[in-house]
């Protein structure tokens, strides 16, 4: 009975790190981390002039959002969030945001009627933007939005970048992130230390802990077996040792 | 004279000249990069980290490989160990030796000793051979030191049940078998062996899975990061665990005392140390966020109860061994003495900085090269030499405390001294360990390393010394004849 037990015990312990470990994504966070971001020249809606990606990182560090406003998915609820987000912060004004069209049927008109969507094409934090460079501009973040001709949509990631006054990208958030998670890529592009790790991939299989962005929540992983391993073998090659001595005393 | 007495003898004393040798090569690493620091000499950051990757390693290994060797002469008291076994581990143990030096030097592998990943796949400078060929050399010393190992293992539990090797028996009162002190320090220490290699077997195997897979298999930092502190900073203790178990064996007997008995308070201290030594490691991975909180706190109890009950029963032992007694100082008796004091001393530099609110402060400064010098090299070391001393001339020369004996002596302490000193200042300002060069920022950092310069210079001096007088012993015992 005792056999079974320990038997049963030893599979459930291993089925629970083998559901752990069954979570892989596509997620990408961490490329491109400290790449330099392309200084791409802007149209920016409500002026005339063109600018630059550098002119304005090198004013105050830079949360970069990339959509496209024919967009019937993510694009909306995810600026909705970014700018309830923004509001919720005690201190929200050093930095500034800028959105980019990534789609090339976008103009001026239509990033405008997009910034008065949101009620901030007078707000000067926001710079709602268009640029003809823009397979430069998500190449050197790692964007790589998919055209699907039958639906006329781009299927796209929610993409916020954190860019730094060095036009460094300090911090990727990818989906709809909670005002803790834009916390710290405010934080990141001040160059102020956060905590990151590496999310689960099919060729991570041995993790210490795989992050579940659903649920935003750390799970124990197979890794951490891992790091008991040596003690266990240890354990059984002594026991090996004190049965071989026995039989051979005997 | 015995054959296999004699066979056991040669093998010891080759083993003491490769080691005394690979020493000195060190030392002068050591003090070129000590140089570089202080902008004596100038190396590119190259030959600065190929430098201290050997030195690391080379230290590290060699000063396991001492402590090895002297267990299993002494173990020939109690039990036989196998000939043939040491004599494979020296054979492997020089073979992984050269391909090391072969891997930094000509490869230019320069990741540190700690090789921590991935930088063994990074782009440091190195020949793309390097990787695979540093990791071959370490498979063949780990299966060389595990086949010992497990070998010493299995001689002591032939003789020893598992409850009399840990000394269990001692916990109640009238023990009906004594389990001798060396016994049990020895069995414990290579229980943390045989655990600290088999994680050394796991991070070469995963090292080796993400070189072939050609990116279709990762590791994860954390988790190569646990096991290499595993392996890496176990092996450090377990070889200062097993220059105590000669002490505990040789001390009393050099010193014309009473040989120390087992008693409950260090057969407790010693079963301790065996299970905590096991996952101190956890103090090394206090910065790394990821690690669950738990773990961050069994590494600092854990810290405290591996070092605190065997230091205290040690010096407890020694000291009521010398106090208020003739003793017969000898050097080895002397180096033993002062080769506890040196091991106290970077533990408590150790328990500081093992300690999580001091480690906020110390970690990656030069404190910690501090403390981990100050019980390998005024500690560990002593101990290694003593044996050595004890060993070379047991048969040869009779053990007296001359002058030369003395002046020795002396350089090597205030040598010691002087150059721990250099880094403990260091790192209580804050100087970060591990650069080649110090910004201009750090204006002491270039001072303390030409000071400690200076005083490792007159600490190599002491141990040219105690080279010379050790190994003409041990070529003599290498061509004696059985008859």
């Amino acid at each position: 009975m005792f056999r079974y037990f320990i038997c049963f015990f030893t599979l459930a312990c291993f089925s629970f790190f083998v559901y752990a470990n069954d979570n892989h994504s596509e997620l990408r966070e961490e490329q491109n981390i400290y790449g330099k971001i392309y200084n791409a020249p802007l149209h920016l809606s409500g002026s005339s002039k063109v600018t630059s990606v550098e002119s304005l990182y090198s004013r105050k560090p830079l949360i970069v959002a990339l959509v496209f406003t024919r967009c019937y998915g993510i694009c909306n609820p995810y600026l909705l969030q970014l700018s309830e987000n923004i509001k919720q912060l005690q201190s929200n004004t050093d930095f500034n945001v800028l959105v980019v069209s990534f789609d090339p049927r976008d103009n001026l008109k239509d990033m405008t009627n997009l910034a008065k969507q949101y009620r901030l094409e007078n707000n000067r934090q926001w710079n709602f933007a268009t640029t003809d460079s823009i397979n430069e501009f998500i190449n050197s973040i790692g964007f790589n939005p998919k055209w699907d001709s039958i639906t006329q949509q781009f299927d796209h990631d929610a993409l916020l970048v954190g860019v730094n006054e060095k036009g460094l990208i300090t911090k990727n958030l990818l989906g709809i992130r909670t005002v803790d998670d834009l916390q710290l890529m405010i934080r990141s592009i001040h160059n102020v230390f956060i905590p990151s790790y590496r999310l689960p991939t099919k060729s991570n299989i041995f993790s210490c802990f795989n992050y579940d962005p659903k649920t935003q929540t750390n799970r124990p992983g197979l890794g951490l077996l891992f790091v008991a391993l040596p003690a266990i073998i240890t354990f059984l090659i002594v026991i090996i040792i004190v049965i071989k001595s026995k039989r051979a005393a005997a | 004279m015995n054959i296999e007495s004699l066979k056991l003898k040669k093998i010891s004393a080759l083993w003491i000249i490769v080691i005394l040798v690979l020493f000195i090569a060190s030392i002068v690493l050591g003090i070129l990069m000590r140089l570089n620091q202080g902008k004596v000499i100038e190396q590119s950051p190259l030959t600065f980290y190929t430098n201290m990757t050997t030195h690391g390693l080379t230290m590290i290994g060699i000063w396991f490989a001492a402590g090895m060797v002297a267990v299993n002469y002494l173990l020939q008291r109690y039990v036989k160990t196998s000939y043939g076994v040491n004599l494979f581990a020296f054979i492997l143990t020089v073979i992984g030796v050269v391909m090391l030096w072969i891997t930094t030097y000509a490869g230019k592998f320069s990741t540190g000793w700690t090789f921590l990943y991935p930088l063994p796949f990074r782009d440091l400078g190195s020949e793309s051979w390097s990787t695979p060929l540093f990791l071959i050399s370490l498979t063949v010393l780990g299966v060389g030191w595990l086949v010992w190992s497990v070998s010493l293992m299995a001689q002591i539990l032939k003789k020893y049940t598992l409850s009399q090797a840990f000394a269990w028996q001692h916990f109640k009162s009238n023990a009906s078998v004594e389990t001798p002190p060396f016994i049990l320090i020895t069995t414990v220490t290579l229980i943390g062996v045989i655990a600290s290699l088999i994680a050394a077997v796991i991070v070469i195997i995963l090292y080796f899975a993400e070189y072939f897979s050609h990116g279709d298999f990762v590791n994860d930092a954390l988790l190569m990061k646990n096991l290499i502190y595993f392996f890496g900073h176990t092996i450090a203790n377990e070889m200062l665990y097993l220059g105590l178990a000669v002490i505990y064996e040789i001390f009393g007997e050099v010193s014309d005392r009473p040989k120390w008995k087992m008693t409950w308070y260090i057969s407790l201290a010693w079963n301790c140390a065996m299970i905590f030594i096991l996952t101190a490691f956890f103090h090394h991975l206090y910065m790394d966020f990821v690690q669950p909180q738990a773990l961050q706190i069994v590494g600092q109890l854990a810290s405290y109860l591996a070092s605190i009950p065997s230091a205290a029963v040690t010096v407890f032992s020694i000291v009521a061994a010398v106090y208020g007694v003739k003793v017969r100082w000898s050097i080895v008796n002397l180096l033993f003495f002062l080769g506890v004091a040196g091991w106290v001393i970077g533990g408590l530099g150790a328990v500081i900085d093992a300690t999580i609110s001091n480690n906020i402060m110390l970690h990656n400064t030069l404190w910690v090269p501090a403390h981990f010098h100050t019980y390998n090299a005024m500690g560990n070391v002593l101990f290694s030499l003593g044996f050595f001393y004890w060993f070379s001339t047991q048969y040869v020369d009779k053990l007296v405390l001359s002058k030369l004996t003395k002046y020795t002596l002396a350089l090597l302490i205030i040598g010691g001294i002087g150059f721990l000193m250099a880094f403990y200042v260091a790192g209580a300002n804050s100087i970060p360990r591990r650069y080649s060069t110090y910004p201009v920022e750090l204006t002491s950092g270039p001072y303390l390393a030409k000071v400690g310069a200076l005083f490792a210079s007159i600490y190599l001096i002491a141990i040219l010394i105690f080279f010379y007088n050790i190994a003409k012993r041990c070529f003599v015992i290498l061509s004696a004849s059985s008859r």
